[in-house]
């Protein structure tokens, strides 16, 4: 079967007929310029059409998709009541072109100037302008664009791109899913396709190419997979698992909004594990109630160089930001012989894991830590974040760590930068060692939060790639759950709060056990939270 | 003419939402607006302008008003600024 990737922008399944969207051709030099007023009126009823559209389709989609989505048009009617644009436009009619091309000519200008900015916000305005212009010179040349409205049940749509008001006329009864050749997790069209929840696959290069109208399509959204003619067995799969997938959301939607409380009235928090900036988005559409473990390694690996202090300052408050009050752990440096990051040369080693990495690499490089550490607490101005040290064993490592962040904060006050001061500090416990002694660093730390991922293997003291003994690598080994619940007591002895960012978090076997023990929140991936909300809401 | 120097503080840096919450206040005045950042004269009254700046948090910019209101003009422009835009 062939098969073509993308990225997968909004969970779900889908199987369906491919429609693939074309750009209309248009030959802007066709109209003939009539005169300068004429043309001017032109254009003004054309804005008083694309506005009464505009408008038509916001109270719409404020209705599928919530007023925050349906703002993304609102501002597109913002954009098009601009002085300068409009003053643009007219001087660009009166020096002798049409409305058609005095429109095409200007918004390619802003285009331009928009899509030259290397931040993702600007990519996007600039995604906007194209959407206005296009919409315009449709209602210019008295074709009303794409049709999307129209096509059948069971459509799957295919376009370079969906721009928010192509999007905003999908009919999500009959179209199964969308699949475009540009976009990310954080373009308009991702967020409407999660919004109205049709399974969304963007990037997918020369889709509107090799995808011909009609062909059969299974598509997997959250994978970012799209199958050609799927043979019978493939479509009853992919139809099965759509209809487990619509099931298991709507018996999950109610807990959306739902606080996270045992029956017996106990209150828990879920929150989102994040590896990306534009994943904090996904928490929050999936409910989650703050992020409690952001990896910070992607700022740091597959480049040449170290990333600046700007540039990690960007990453830390764009979350901060787009968590609002919640909480945002944002976890240091974890990188060791095992992850290539060529540029730092830490020498091969025979035992990674056990080796020259993560905090033990970071205290040995202050220079390097400091930049992250002085990143952080100025992001810290913009949320609410909180610090995590990975593989602590000993309290020596927190000590040393709180010094060189009491240099940053001394540093940043006299440069006058705006930063914030005492941003909580919290320990992972994810060593056997972290763990004895878990009673000493609650004395020391803010939180704690268990790293059962890594806790399990040190534990064990197993490998969980080796083959031979990956059966030992299990979380629900006694000695595993025994240090688990040490850590969990003396975080309560000493009042701290205490949290998991492994995949147990998510583990339905085990939540009852954690809640039992007083565990306070639970970390877990974007798609894993409204059903750990729901194992929680049911604990009796 | 008058101008004043002030520091953006809105978190979000002049992006769509405080943007326009800028130019529907300067928009009142006949006075016209210009914000000098970096050397760049950006219309004030132009969020297509202004946006394009990308002006980040933390930035210095001069706000320059020239016209028959401008004083107000100006008052209000560096007020709006320096009170964070939300």
């Amino acid at each position: 079967m062939k098969t073509l990737r993308g990225i997968g922008v909004s969970p779900g399944y889908a199987v369906g007929k491919a429609i693939v969207i074309k750009e209309i051709e248009r030959d802007l030099n066709s109209a003939e310029y009539t005169s300068a007023e004429e043309e001017k009126r032109k254009f003004q009823d054309a804005v008083s059409v694309y506005t009464k559209n505009t408008r038509e389709l916001i109270v719409e989609l404020t209705k599928t998709a919530g007023k925050k989505n349906a703002e993304i048009l609102e501002g597109h009617l913002v954009m098009l009541s601009d002085p300068f644009m409009l003053s643009q436009i007219n001087d660009s009619i009166t020096s002798g072109n049409t409305a058609v091309k005095a429109t095409d000519s200007v918004c390619n200008g802003f285009y331009d100037m928009f899509s030259a900015v290397d931040d993702e916000m600007m990519k996007q305005r600039a995604s906007d302008i194209l959407d206005i212009k296009n919409s315009i010179i449709g209602i210019l040349c008295g074709d009303n664009g794409v049709a999307i409205e129209d096509v059948p049940k069971g459509s799957i749509l295919i376009a370079k791109d969906f721009t928010p008001s192509m999007t905003s006329r999908i009919n999500r009864e009959n179209v199964y899913a969308v699949i475009a050749e540009v976009g990310s997790v954080t373009s308009h069209s991702a967020i409407l396709a999660r919004a109205i929840d049709i399974p969304a696959v963007l990037s997918v290069k020369d889709a509107s190419v090799l995808i011909k109208d009609g062909d059969t399509l299974a598509i997997d959204g959250s994978k970012g997979k799209i199958l050609f003619e799927p043979d019978r067995e493939t479509v009853a799969e992919y139809e099965k698992m759509r209809e487990s997938y619509f099931e298991e959301k709507k018996s999950l939607t109610e807990y959306f909004s739902k606080p996270t409380v045992t029956k017996s009235g106990i209150k828990k928090c879920v929150y989102g594990n994040i590896g990306k900036p534009e994943d904090a988005e996904n928490v929050l559409h999936n409910g989650g109630e703050g992020i409690g473990l952001f990896r910070t390694e992607f700022l740091f690996m597959d480049r040449p160089s170290l990333p600046s202090e700007e540039e990690q300052f960007e990453a830390y408050s764009t979350v901060a930001k787009t968590m609002g009050e919640k909480e945002v752990i944002i976890r240091t440096l974890d990188i060791g012989g095992d992850k290539a990051v060529p540029y730092l040369q830490i020498p091969k080693e025979d035992n990674p894991f056990l080796g020259y990495r993560a905090i033990r690499y970071c205290l040995d490089n202050p220079d390097i830590f400091k930049v992250q550490l002085r990143a952080l607490l100025r992001a810290a101005y913009f949320g609410n974040i909180k610090i995590m040290l990975p593989l602590i064993t000993d309290t020596a490592e927190v000590e040393k760590a709180k010094q060189l962040i009491l240099e940053c904060e001394t540093e940043l006050e006299n440069e006058g930068a705006l930063f914030k001061k005492n941003v909580p500090l919290g320990v992972m416990i994810e060593t056997p060692a972290a763990v004895l002694i878990a009673d000493e660093l609650a004395q020391i730390a803010d939180f704690f939060s268990i790293g059962t991922n890594d806790l399990t293997g040190y534990v064990m003291a197993v490998d969980r790639g080796n083959g031979k003994v990956t059966q030992l690598y299990d979380v629900q080994k006694p000695a595993v759950l025994k240090a688990i619940e040490m850590t969990i007591k003396c975080a309560k002895n000493a009042g701290i709060p205490v949290g998991m960012c492994g995949e147990a978090a998510a583990d339905g076997a085990l939540i009852p056990k954690l809640i039992e023990w007083g565990l306070d929140e639970f970390s877990v991936t974007p798609n894993s939270i409204l059903k750990t909300r729901k194992e929680i809401c049911e604990f009796n | 003419m008058v101008s004043k120097e002030t520091v953006v503080i809105d978190k979000m840096g002049l992006h769509m939402r405080p943007a326009n919450n800028f130019i529907s206040a300067m928009t009142k005045y006949k006075s016209d607006i210009t914000i000098d950042f970096n050397g760049n004269k950006i219309n004030g009254k132009s969020i297509m302008n202004i946006m394009a700046a990308c002006i980040k948090y933390g930035s210095h910019i001069t706000i320059i008003c020239e016209g028959e209101d401008e004083q107000q003009m100006l008052d209000e422009a560096v007020k709006l600024i320096e009170s964070g835009l939300e």
